[in-house]
């Protein structure tokens, strides 16, 4: 059985009768011990999509979900109280800007501690020694006299190392990296995300990482999901889902990169930006920025199906030679 | 305005051993202390060519972008234009000068004034800087710059908020280019916006060098940006240059054990591109209290007793400069 199970999860926003579908059935599960990426531009719904299974929604977004279960348990039925003690223990999260994510009126050894007194209890003396062993345990040099130290004495790395120290004080089993690095220097994100697979490996937790970076989700995750406007358009394993991209979306993000461009050569751009709340297309979200569009795509909307074992949402899913297949009408674009 | 005007033979931008110290009050009771920001750069640039300044957060890359548009006035060096030195000017010729230096921001969120129209914002420069134009010319000279720079015209009546981070990113480079200038700092133009949406504006800045024959001074941390867009890199760490030479050069042969630590942490998507070394550790040391010889000598795999004494100074190595005492043994 899957760690997390989430089947056609959706959040709306706005009124009833016109509701913005920030996430729009969404569909993924995690097993224990693996890395699952997310990848999106902004306003793709990775973030909005997180937040809903740890329940941060409030009124007036609503979480529609066909199943969201953690370890079997149903999350969006159970009582609020039930679902509190889940979240935080067992499901934890690590949010992007640790600057903000820390309480500056607090010392790190309060707002450790704090996480522990709400789920563990036990006395002050063991929650003390468990914060100092969780400081070691994140790499922060001399824990002993940061533990009383205020955030605005930690530099961007060391909050991060914090705010990943109080994510993991209760041994969850399910952590969610919404862009943990993004705030950070390219050497300090290396040692984060070390920092991250290492725990992860350790305690055989399964590990969400969101972020915007394509080349950081192809080194650290297993399996990939590509989002766009709210929806899932490509999911498969990390090895190969950059190598043979089959959704139009995931072969054009990753032709926009300069990474793979050569020389001073311009480089491939997509025409146009991610559609916003008033300005979403009738047809596939995106038609309107896609190459091989033709008037199938701005009539219907592609529902997620396989091919060749990978889940793409696209009429014509691209073949090994990145060429659309099943478009009959001319053939090539 | 003869002083503007390029000489063959000398050097577009000219910067010789700049420095920027600030002095930092640190309580009461305490001690003052100096911010070391800037510590000594120099480089040339080039007509047409563009040199990106890479480095941690910390290491003094916005400071020398402060320096170049003389937003502020460097504590010691010259900063040369076409070989006119700048700190010899009276104001009204350093007003002159400001025109051939303009500054894009990293984030076009904050840089446009959200209550003027584009229009506006990208009038204000002409109207202070060439008065001699009346409102017609000048309206025209906004048009023509938008439609260079991608913005159709019915956008000059509209606001900021109406556009998005890439449309904004135009804004702000049409608004440094309104001026004609020679040299244009971006400060991380690109990392506030989304992949698609940075290749667009990567595309622009490329095709506008070419036909204006400005020249860069690109400040990034990204560097697959970089690779792609500059001709010479300047690695910097705490206020100094650690490495600096052609792009291609530097990015297939590392010099120094810093530039080397740098490519390697940064993520490819090929996996024939990632090289597996041991991530640096630790973080960057305060610019008030720097550590004694060499600034790196401490997160450095290669440090010996001499790089804990003495700084090493940049000097000339297989046609690149690098400012490490054992060079020549680790390349």
């Amino acid at each position: 059985m899957a760690l997390l199970e989430v089947k056609n999860l959706t959040v709306e926003f706005g009124s009833e009768d016109k509701p913005f579908r920030a996430v729009d059935s969404v569909s993924y599960s995690i097993d224990r011990g693996e890395v699952l990426g997310i990848v999106g531009e902004s306003g793709s719904g990775k973030s909005v999509s997180s937040l809903a299974v740890m329940g941060l929604i409030d009124f007036p977004g609503r979480v529609t979900a066909d199943a969201l279960t953690f370890d079997g348990q149903d999350l969006l039925g159970m009582p609020a109280k039930r679902r509190r003690e889940i979240t935080g223990k067992d499901i934890a999260m690590i949010f992007q800007d640790p600057m903000s994510a820390l309480n500056p009126c607090f010392t790190v050894e309060a707002q450790i501690m704090e996480a522990l007194k709400v789920h563990e209890g036990g006395s002050k003396k063991q929650r003390r020694e468990r914060t100092l062993e969780l400081l070691n345990q994140v790499g922060i040099p001399d824990p002993k006299s940061r533990m009383t130290a205020y955030p605005h004495q930690l530099s961007g790395g060391m909050s991060q190392r914090i705010v990943i120290a109080m994510a993991i004080a209760c041994k969850p089993r399910l952590l969610i990296a919404d862009e943990p690095t993004t705030a950070l220097d390219v050497t300090i994100q290396a040692q984060i995300i070390d920092l991250l697979l290492k725990l992860q490996e350790d305690s055989d937790m399964g590990l969400l990482l969101i972020t915007h970076d394509l080349a950081l989700v192809s080194e650290a995750a297993n399996r990939i999901q590509v989002m766009y406007a709210g929806q899932l358009f490509e999911s498969g394993p990390a090895d190969s889902i950059f190598s043979a991209p089959r959704h139009p979306y995931t072969q054009a993000l990753l032709e926009a990169l300069p990474e793979r461009s050569e020389g001073h050569d311009r480089l491939r751009t997509i025409p146009g930006v991610v559609p916003g709340q008033y300005d979403r297309p009738a047809g596939c979200l995106l038609a309107p920025r896609c190459r091989y569009a033709n008037e199938s795509c701005v009539a219907a909307r592609p529902e997620v199906s396989d091919f060749n074992g990978r889940d793409v949402r696209c009429f014509y899913p691209l073949n090994d030679q990145g060429q659309p297949t099943g478009l009959n009408t001319g053939g090539t674009v | 305005m003869s002083f503007l005007d390029t000489k063959p033979g000398v050097p577009l931008l000219e910067s010789d051993n700049l420095v920027r110290h600030y002095d930092v009050n640190r309580g009461f009771g305490k001690p003052g202390a100096t911010v070391k920001a800037l510590d000594g750069v120099s480089f040339t640039l080039e007509a047409k060519k563009t040199l990106a300044v890479v480095g941690e957060s910390g290491c003094g890359k916005s400071t020398l972008g402060r320096q170049l548009t003389l937003i502020e006035k460097p504590s010691a060096g010259e900063l040369k234009i076409n070989g006119n030195t700048v700190g010899n000017l009276s104001d009204k010729e350093a007003k002159l000068f400001r025109r051939t230096v303009q500054m894009i921001f990293q984030n076009p969120y904050g840089s446009l004034n959200p209550r003027k129209k584009v229009g506006q914002i990208l009038a204000e420069p002409v109207l202070l800087n060439m008065d001699h134009l009346g409102r017609k010319e000048r309206e025209e000279r906004v048009r023509e710059t938008m439609a260079k720079v991608g913005l159709r015209p019915e956008f000059f009546q509209r606001y900021p908020h109406m556009f998005s981070g890439g449309q904004r990113q135009r804004i702000a480079i049409a608004r440094a280019l309104i001026l004609e200038p020679k040299v244009i700092v971006a400060d991380e133009p690109v990392s506030a916006l989304d992949v698609s949406v940075q290749a667009q504006v990567l595309n622009l800045m490329m095709d506008l060098q070419e036909e204006m024959n400005v020249a860069y001074v690109f400040i990034s941390h990204d560097l697959s940006v970089v690779r792609h867009i500059a001709d010479d890199v300047m690695v910097m760490y705490l206020g100094r240059v650690a490495e600096k030479g052609p792009t291609e050069e530097i990015f297939a042969k590392p010099l120094h054990p810093y530039t080397r630590a740098l490519l390697a942490s940064a993520p490819k998507i090929d996996p024939a591109h990632r090289v597996k070394a041991e991530p640096l550790t630790g973080e960057l040391p305060s610019p008030i209290n720097p550590p004694s010889g060499c600034a790196f000598h401490k997160r450095c795999p290669f440090a010996t007793e001499e790089c804990a004494k003495v700084r090493p100074e940049l000097r000339s190595f297989e046609g690149r400069e690098v400012a490490c005492h054992r060079v020549e043994e680790i390349a």
